[in-house]
């Protein structure tokens, strides 16, 4: 797979990540509830310490690094897949991290921080890809 | 039989091509040793999220000794000459009612509490114009038993108008989430550092069927108002009503609160 091929596919997952974060971002400052599809997950993930990370909902951080990966997207030079890469594996690090609290601490899972996790992960390995082929 | 001149050019395109290799795979080795460098950031990156995270989450549970003494003065100190009833805090005639939908096992109805409600109490309740009523909604509680156990010890103390006492001190000395720290013993203790509160007669109350039945009103009146995170606030008054949720800054709060006043 090329550049361009790669490129589009990130665009395209940054873009529902973005969606994904901005949805969770709004909803946090709005003061209203996910929408949910397993009962009772989302809102016992919302109630949990862990849904923010030093007073910073991790909504709003995830919708940065989405923000910051759309950046490195824009530019083609090594810096900017670089850094591609730097904020994915931090991405799915912390997602997992995340995702690992929220089946054996809060025993509770949120559709929404899971669907995030994934695109994530896919982004992660299609960045590693982007840098190694360049 | 090739010419001296073709045999060079055979010779200078192998050692082309030998350096295109060598450069190729030069490149490719110093751009795996900055991947290296580069999962190896983010790993601390990570780490150090991780640490933070956790870190934020740690809490001791109920507090001995002079610790406990603090906590108690504390509380006593935010509710001090405000009226209570049963689940009501302040003058049954403020204009605005804020139902408080909270689980005393929520870290985010914690922080609300010690937070923009703690402001909201010194202001507003205590200047008349808001009474808040504390109702239960299970969320952070993993058992509907322990989530039973607890809000019904608050609404025992809240027979004696200590609820919010009970409720303020629970939240403030919650255990680390998940971790099982609500006991029978933990309930008890909150219960001893409450002020005031008459232990035989809270223990008598705790069994009363009303409380069960309270627990029951309050989730069908949380189903009524959409209310399915904590903690939830429906501030209503002559004006209407606005409803909140999350842990939101005390300016939001105040501007719901003075948009329903009369």
């Amino acid at each position: 797979m090329g550049d361009r091929p790669l490129r589009v596919a990130m665009g395209v997952l940054t873009v529902v990540g973005l969606l994904i974060a901005g949805y969770l971002t709004y909803i946090h400052y709005r003061g209203i509830q996910p929408l949910c599809f397993a009962h009772g997950g989302c809102e016992r993930v919302q109630a949990s310490s862990y849904a923010k990370l030093a007073g910073v909902p991790v909504a709003l951080l995830g919708l940065a690094g989405y923000a910051a990966l759309a950046g490195t997207l824009a530019l083609r030079n090594e810096s900017a897949r670089l850094a591609g890469v730097l904020i994915t594996v931090v991405g799915v690090g912390f997602s997992g991290y995340l995702t690992y609290r929220e089946l054996f601490t809060i025993h509770a899972i949120c559709q929404w921080c899971v669907a995030s996790a994934v695109v994530m992960t896919v982004l992660c390995v299609l960045s590693v890809l982007r840098y190694l082929r360049a | 039989m090739a010419s001296r001149r073709e045999q060079k050019e055979q010779a200078r395109a192998q050692r082309e091509a030998t350096e295109r290799r060598d450069v190729a795979a030069a490149q490719r080795a110093r751009r795996l040793r900055t991947l290296g460098a580069v999962l190896a950031l983010a790993v601390v990156v990570v780490i150090v999220a991780i640490v933070v995270s956790s870190g934020g989450s740690t809490k001791k549970g109920l507090s001995s000794g002079s610790k406990a003494g603090a906590v108690t003065a504390a509380v006593s100190a935010e509710l001090q000459g405000i009226p209570q009833a049963g689940t009501r805090l302040g003058q049954p005639g403020a204009p605005v009612t804020m139902d408080y939908y909270g689980d005393l096992q929520c870290p985010v109805c914690a922080a609300f509490t010690t937070g923009a409600l703690a402001t909201a109490i010194s202001r507003e309740v205590r200047g008349g114009k808001l009474q808040v009523v504390y109702r239960s909604l299970q969320t952070a509680t993993q058992s509907p038993q322990v989530f039973a156990e607890q809000q019904t010890a608050a609404l025992a103390a809240g027979r004696q108008d200590r609820l919010w006492q009970f409720a303020e001190l629970f939240y403030r000395q919650q255990g680390e989430e998940g971790s099982g720290y609500v006991t029978p013993d933990f309930i008890a203790g909150v219960a001893r550092q409450t002020p005031g509160l008459d232990l035989g007669a809270w223990s008598a109350a705790r069994a009363r069927p009303a409380l069960r039945a309270q627990l029951a009103a309050d989730a069908a009146a949380a189903r009524r108002v959409g209310a399915t995170g904590t903690p939830t606030l429906v501030v209503h008054g002559p004006k209407g009503t606005r409803q909140l949720s999350g842990d939101p800054p005390y300016a939001t709060l105040a501007k719901a609160i003075a948009a329903v006043a009369g």
